[in-house]
């Protein structure tokens, strides 16, 4: 993993310092809230219903045992005993008082963690993919390129004032599991012919009020020339992206107004001009330096399969089915990708206490060298678990109601905070996931469904990925009583699309039955193994609408 | 963001966030801030809340207070009770936690 | 036209020898700042001029493009400036930013560039590491918050327009 060195301690150390003094000056009256507001979005600080709400970054995803146990003790000491995951690798806590929080920041520094690029019209933390390193077929760990980039955009002087908020994410997979589709920029890592590396990047997609798909922009950026492209987009962005309208300031209304030719031909000109400068070329001596930290771990020759995994599953049907539900083959023979559902039935989804955090923390450090990953489904990742310890783990999971064996299906829900917590929330989010999840409840129904995406957001902007939700389900507000709008088709991954409405929204009390009829509808349509979205994307939405609607 | 201004309401009341540590506060009949819905005052009439509300914008409150606004309430009995889910999570607390926010407090005194 | 400001230069509160005209007045025979537009309709005979020029970049609020005005319309008149003032509307617009670079690094312009308009404290040090070196400032600023809040980041991770080249090449000479 990274590890700081004194630039980067010196930076978040001044950051925290800036912040602790614009706190005083705000709760001294300096500042007013007007000039305050900025410089603590900045810095994570947002305000939400009963409190305020700090979002700390967990840049590409990845994180130590050490930093995973700040999380916990964060939340204990500066919050309610919690942490709410998010589906841009960030955790959240929801009660911090504002005196308080440059005190949390500094020791969140003590672990190499921060919340900058969390908040604001800046390129936010970058995510990425939750197997990396882990999973076969990779083309490269892409969190050597994320934290470059991480490093390149953190204070960067000219791109900090954006019209919109940035997100970039990288995948070195096929498989993607990053989103990248849906980012301002999507980056696949590829290998051309020759055998050399580079980057396949996609711009323009993305969620809120308007999604869209991205478009690729360029198959082949040469690896010395990727930042040099980069600050060519954002450049061509921050010159001519709109900031009339805040709901056309992101840079997907931009590639949709200008088109994509053009919009390719502008980034074309501007990269030619900053790259001839060479400026922007890392040194390769830095690639290593930062290469080095990302070097696989020292695992065992192991056997391919293992004697105990196969009697302890058994033994215990639950464990197995938890190994067939949430365990991914790892690249390594003898080694599994471990996933932990942040989704029991009927909990919030994403939320950890901070003894869950702990116990995590501690498998992670006896058994997975060291490594947690966060995903943006809101689940935890073990990446490197030998198949012999596989049954210790369960057990210990287990035992911190950890080991819900729901990966990928129906129960496995994405929900925002909604308006049990979000300032700008139409609805809420969080109790439907609940009613659903405990409504299929039963694990052999939900693996007789199989691979079934619901996404809920509680308002248009979508940071419940209801867009490209399987089945995604929206909040409305109707003078202040809360209604739900399925969409259906969307899809997060490689084959990337938008759901379609199916038409007007449920109540409250209808909404799960509504659920449940989408549900039987396919499984009344289905041919043999086919998941839901392929039965969908093969009859369209007509069916699924006349059932919803006979009424 | 979720209407919650009170075009045509009868009775509104004004609420904020402290400046300190964002807890929901009301503006009460001697102008305080207080942490209980049942402790505001209640306006009758959008003249009597545009007077309220004025009462919540002095300079000063800047320093206690975050974006104070009106908001429906309504009568129930003898009582008050805020009209949209907004305001009603935010006078208890999440529904998802009965254990935290107002509403745990609530029941912590009783 | 801009509101009343005291000028930081260099580090230093300073006066203001140039002065802004509009696009109908006769031009002082003195340093002065003046519209694109006027620029662009009397190029010829602003050449003759003996006095420096200077020129207002805006960043939207000229009723004719939402946008702002393009950077790249300087250009063919740089000989003739000493002299861009960079216009930041709101301080949420940080448009001119990378007009600041722009003008630096590829077009070479060694003249002044100040940012006028709303300019936030914490926005300052990053105007300076696009390459502005002047800043109208609200007159309530001092000179000793001016100077603490250029000091507030000791490093930077990125070349820009200044001298700092970033920790991704410096951590290797
Ligand atoms: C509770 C405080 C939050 C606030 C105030 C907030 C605000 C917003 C806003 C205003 C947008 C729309 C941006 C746009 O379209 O330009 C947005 C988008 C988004 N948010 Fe949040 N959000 C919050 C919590 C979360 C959480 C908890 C998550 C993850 C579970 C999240 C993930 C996202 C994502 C993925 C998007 C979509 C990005 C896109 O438009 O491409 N946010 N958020
Ligand atoms: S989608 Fe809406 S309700 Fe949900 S967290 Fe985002 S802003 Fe809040």
């Amino acid at each position: 993993m990274y590890r700081y060195d004194e630039f980067d301690h010196q930076l978040v150390g001044d950051r925290v310092k800036q912040f602790r003094g614009q706190v005083e000056r705000r709760v001294s009256g300096e500042l007013t809230e007007d000039a305050f507001k900025p410089l603590r979005l900045m810095n994570g600080v947002y305000l939400q219903l009963h409190a305020y709400m700090l979002r700390v970054a967990i840049p590409y995803g990845t994180l130590s045992s050490k930093q995973l146990r700040m999380q916990a003790h964060i939340a204990r000491k500066y919050d309610r005993g919690y942490g709410h995951f998010t589906t841009r690798q960030n955790i959240q806590f929801n009660w911090p008082a504002l005196d308080k929080i440059p005190d949390l920041l500094e020791e969140l520094a003590t672990v190499e963690m921060h919340a900058i690029q969390t908040s604001g019209n800046c390129i936010r933390n970058v995510t990425s993919d939750q197997y990396a390193a882990a999973i076969d077929g990779e083309v490269e760990d892409p969190r050597i390129i994320s934290e470059i980039i991480r490093q390149w955009s953190t204070f960067h002087p000219e791109f900090t004032y954006l019209p919109r908020k940035f997100k970039i994410a990288v995948t070195g997979h096929d498989n993607d599991r990053a989103a990248i589709k849906l980012h301002d920029i999507g980056i696949v890592i590829k290998q051309n012919e020759l055998g050399d590396v580079g980057y396949e990047i996609h711009v323009g997609g993305g969620q809120g009020r308007t999604p869209f798909i991205a478009k690729k922009m360029a198959d082949f950026v040469p690896k010395a020339q990727l930042l040099a492209y980069l600050e060519a987009v954002m450049r061509v962005y921050n010159m001519l992206g709109r900031r009339d309208n805040s709901y056309k300031a992101r840079i997907k209304i931009m590639v949709h107004e200008t088109g994509e030719v053009e919009m390719r031909r502008l980034i074309e000109a501007e990269f030619a001009k900053i790259d001839a400068s060479q400026m922007l070329a890392v040194p390769q001596a830095e690639i290593d330096r930062i290469s080095a930290y990302f070097a696989s771990p020292e695992f065992e020759t192991l056997p391919a399969t293992s004697p105990a995994l196969d009697a302890a599953k058994t033994q215990d049907a639950d464990f197995a089915r938890w190994v067939r539900a949430n365990v991914v083959a790892h690249k390594q023979d003898g080694y599994a990708i471990v996933n932990i559902s942040l989704k029991p039935i009927g909990g919030v989804p994403g939320d950890a206490t901070d003894v869950q955090m702990e116990a995590v923390a501690d498998l992670a450090e006896r058994y997975s060298f060291d490594e947690i990953r966060v995903t943006h489904e809101q689940n935890l990742v073990l990446p490197h678990i030998r198949l012999d310890d596989l049954k210790t783990v369960y057990d210990a999971l287990n035992a911190h109601e950890l080991a819900t064996a729901n990966l990928g299906l129906i129960s496995d829900t994405i929900a925002c905070p909604g308006l049990d917590y979000c300032n700008l929330a139409n609805a809420r989010s969080i109790p439907l996931a609940q009613e659903i999840s405990e409504r299929f409840a039963d694990l052999d129904r939900q693996y007789d469904i199989g691979e079934l995406k619901i996404k809920i957001s509680g308002c248009i902007n979508a940071c419940g990925h209801h867009h490209v939700g399987h089945i995604g389900i929206l909040g409305v507000d109707k003078k202040g009583t809360e209604f739900y709008q399925i969409s259906l088709g969307g899809s997060a991954d490689e084959n990337a699309s938008i759901g379609t409405i199916t038409g007007r929204a449920f109540t409250e009390e209808t909404i799960v039955d509504a659920i449940e009829t989408v549900v039987t509808t396919y499984t009344d349509m289905r041919q043999t193994d086919e998941r839901f979205i392929d039965t969908f994307r093969r009859v369209g939405l007509d069916p699924f609408k006349e059932r919803l609607y006979a009424e | 963001m979720a209407q919650h201004s009170s075009k045509g309401a009868r009775f509104q009341a004004v609420t904020a966030n402290r400046l300190s540590d964002g807890e929901v506060v009301y503006l009460t009949a001697d102008n305080q801030w207080a942490e209980t819905f049942p402790a505001a005052d209640i306006a009758d009439g959008p003249e009597a809340g545009d007077a309220l509300m004025a009462r919540a914008l002095p300079a000063d409150f800047e320093l206690h207070v975050l974006e104070p606004y009106l908001f429906e309430v309504l009568q129930d009995g003898t009582d008050y009770k805020p009209a949209s889910v907004r305001e009603i999570i935010r006078a208890a607390g999440p529904t998802v936690r009965l254990d935290l926010g107002k509403q745990a407090d609530a029941k912590r005194e009783s | 036209m801009p509101n009343e400001y005291q000028l930081m230069k260099d580090g230093a509160l300073c006066q203001d020898e140039w002065t802004y005209s509009d696009d109908e007045t006769a031009l002082p025979d003195a340093p002065t700042i003046i519209s694109l537009t006027r620029l662009k309709a009397e190029a010829e005979s602003l050449r003759a001029r003996n006095a420096k020029l200077g020129v207002q970049l805006l960043a939207d609020g000229n009723g004719k493009t939402k946008l702002g005005e393009d950077v790249a319309e300087l250009e063919p008149y740089l000989d003739m400036l000493s002299l861009v003032s960079i216009a930041f509307p709101t301080y949420r617009n940080g448009r001119g930013f990378s007009a600041a670079r722009v003008l630096r690094e590829q077009f070479n312009f060694e003249g002044e560039l100040r940012a006028s308009g709303e300019v936030l404290h914490d926005q300052w040090a990053m105007m300076r590491r696009c390459g502005i070196t002047a800043f109208e400032l609200a007159p309530s600023v001092s000179l000793e918050t001016f100077t603490a809040a250029m000091g507030e980041l000791s490093n930077a991770y990125q070349p820009a327009a200044d001298d700092q080249r970033g920790a991704l090449w410096q951590r290797h000479k």
